[in-house]
Formats: C-alpha cells, sequence, structure tokens
C-alpha cells in the first residue's frame, strides 16, 4: 500500500524495501543492506524541495482514517468476507483499496494547493497536475464533507478554499 | 563531486532483522555504512507513517526488515 502510494506521488516505490529474515541470516542481512543501498544511489537523491507537497499529501494519506480502517481490514475480508456474506478476493479488494488511496492522496493534493493559495480549478490543477475535470468532482465532494468551501466568483471564476 | 551517499532509515524486528545485523556486525561482515538503524520491537510496529515521515525529514530511502 505505502509502496503504491509513493508510485502515485512520483516518489518512487522503490525508495521503500520490504524484506524478511531470521536473526541466524547475518550473511543475508549483509547482502540486503547492499541491495537496497545500491538501489537507492541507482535512483539518486530524493528532491525534498521538489516533492515537499507530494510528500505532506502522501502523509495525510496514510494517516487517513477510511484508507487506514481498509488496509486494517483487509486480512479479514479477503479470507472470512465482508458483514453482506460477500466473499472478496485479494485482487478485488486491492482495486477497491487503491482507488480510495488514490482519491484520498489526490484530495490531500488539492487542499494543500489551496492551503498555500490557489483557490480557481485552474491553478489548483497547474499547482497539482491533476486534470481539471478530477478536480471538479473531487471538489464538489470535499464541499459536502466540509472539507472545504465555495468562497465566491472573482471575475468569473469560481474561488474555493480549504477549511 | 564524491559519489552520491544515499541516506537510508532502517527499521529492524529486535527479534529478526536486528539481530541479524548484529550478528553481521560480529561476524565482521562488510556491509555499506547508509543504514541509519531503528530498533522496532516488530517490523509490524512499524507504521506507513513512519516510512512518509523519513522520507519527509530528508532521507533517500527507507528499509523495513522483519
Amino acid at each position: 500500500m505505502t509502496q503504491r502510494l509513493l508510485d502515485l506521488a512520483g516518489i518512487g516505490k522503490d525508495r521503500l524495501h520490504l524484506e524478511w529474515l531470521s536473526s541466524a541470516e547475518a550473511q543475508r542481512f549483509a547482502d540486503i543492506a547492499r541491495r537496497t543501498v545500491a538501489a537507492v544511489k541507482a535512483i539518486g537523491p530524493l528532491d525534498q524541495e521538489a516533492f515537499s507537497m507530494q510528500i505532506e499529501a502522501a502523509r495525510l494519506t496514510v494517516d487517513n482514517e477510511s484508507v487506514r480502517w481498509l488496509v486494517g481490514k483487509e486480512l479479514s475480508i479477503t479470507s472470512k468476507g465482508d458483514v453482506y456474506g460477500r466473499s472478496w478476493d485479494e485482487a478485488k479488494y486491492e482495486e477497491v483499496l487503491d482507488h480510495a488511496l488514490e482519491r484520498e492522496y489526490h484530495n490531500n493534493l488539492i487542499i494543500l494547493a489551496m492551503k498555500d493559495g490557489y483557490s480557481s480549478v485552474r491553478e489548483i490543477s497547474k499547482r497539482t497536475g491533476l486534470a481539471v475535470l478530477r478536480i471538479s468532482y473531487l471538489l464538489a465532494d470535499l464541499e459536502r464533507t466540509g472539507r472545504a468551501e465555495f468562497r465566491g466568483m472573482t471575475d468569473s471564476t469560481a474561488a474555493f478554499a480549504a477549511l | 563531486m564524491a559519489e552520491f551517499e544515499p541516506k537510508i532509515v532502517a527499521f529492524l524486528c529486535n527479534w529478526c532483522a536486528y539481530a541479524g545485523a548484529d550478528l553481521a556486525g560480529v561476524s565482521r561482515m562488510q556491509y555499506p555504512s547508509n543504514l541509519r538503524t531503528v530498533r522496532v520491537m516488530c517490523s509490524g510496529r512499524v507504521d506507513p507513517s513512519f516510512v512518509v515521515k523519513a522520507l519527509k525529514e530528508g532521507c533517500d530511502g527507507v528499509l523495513v526488515a522483519g
């Protein structure tokens, strides 16, 4: 999940390595350390300045309640089914999770852009790189759920702000 | 310019990877010094937000080993 989010944010899943080993496998640890360092070296340094908005949006996304619930319930729902008695295979569940993850990440990008003073859909689009249509849809939802509000028209452009 | 040396935060499980790293040290095996180790009691303790926080605080990569 975190690797998918890093990909979504353009940071790249290869910056996060997950490995399993036992306490007796010293050689394996040394190999893993070497491999991880070589892989990150190959990608190059992470540009904190350029990615500060993306990293912050990713942080807000992994702290999001719905995303955390979805991650926490995955094992039980894919193995025992949901409360409606429907069974879920892993691929189908991950699709739902990916969808929620992407949506929440985009929501957070929009909110951060608004907090930085970008108020119109076009400005937000330019700042975040998201499509205008996508932002309009998400903004409608953000308004409905009380996370953003319509602040009126300036020169026939709708202005929005984060709450 | 010197070669780029990445900063990597390594979350190591006390019982598996941390002991493995310890043993690697005791056995004098060579491995790169780019890892900044954080010992956790279980790799399940590692919250995704730790990973993102590490990247935010200026590291270039994260390793979670259990």
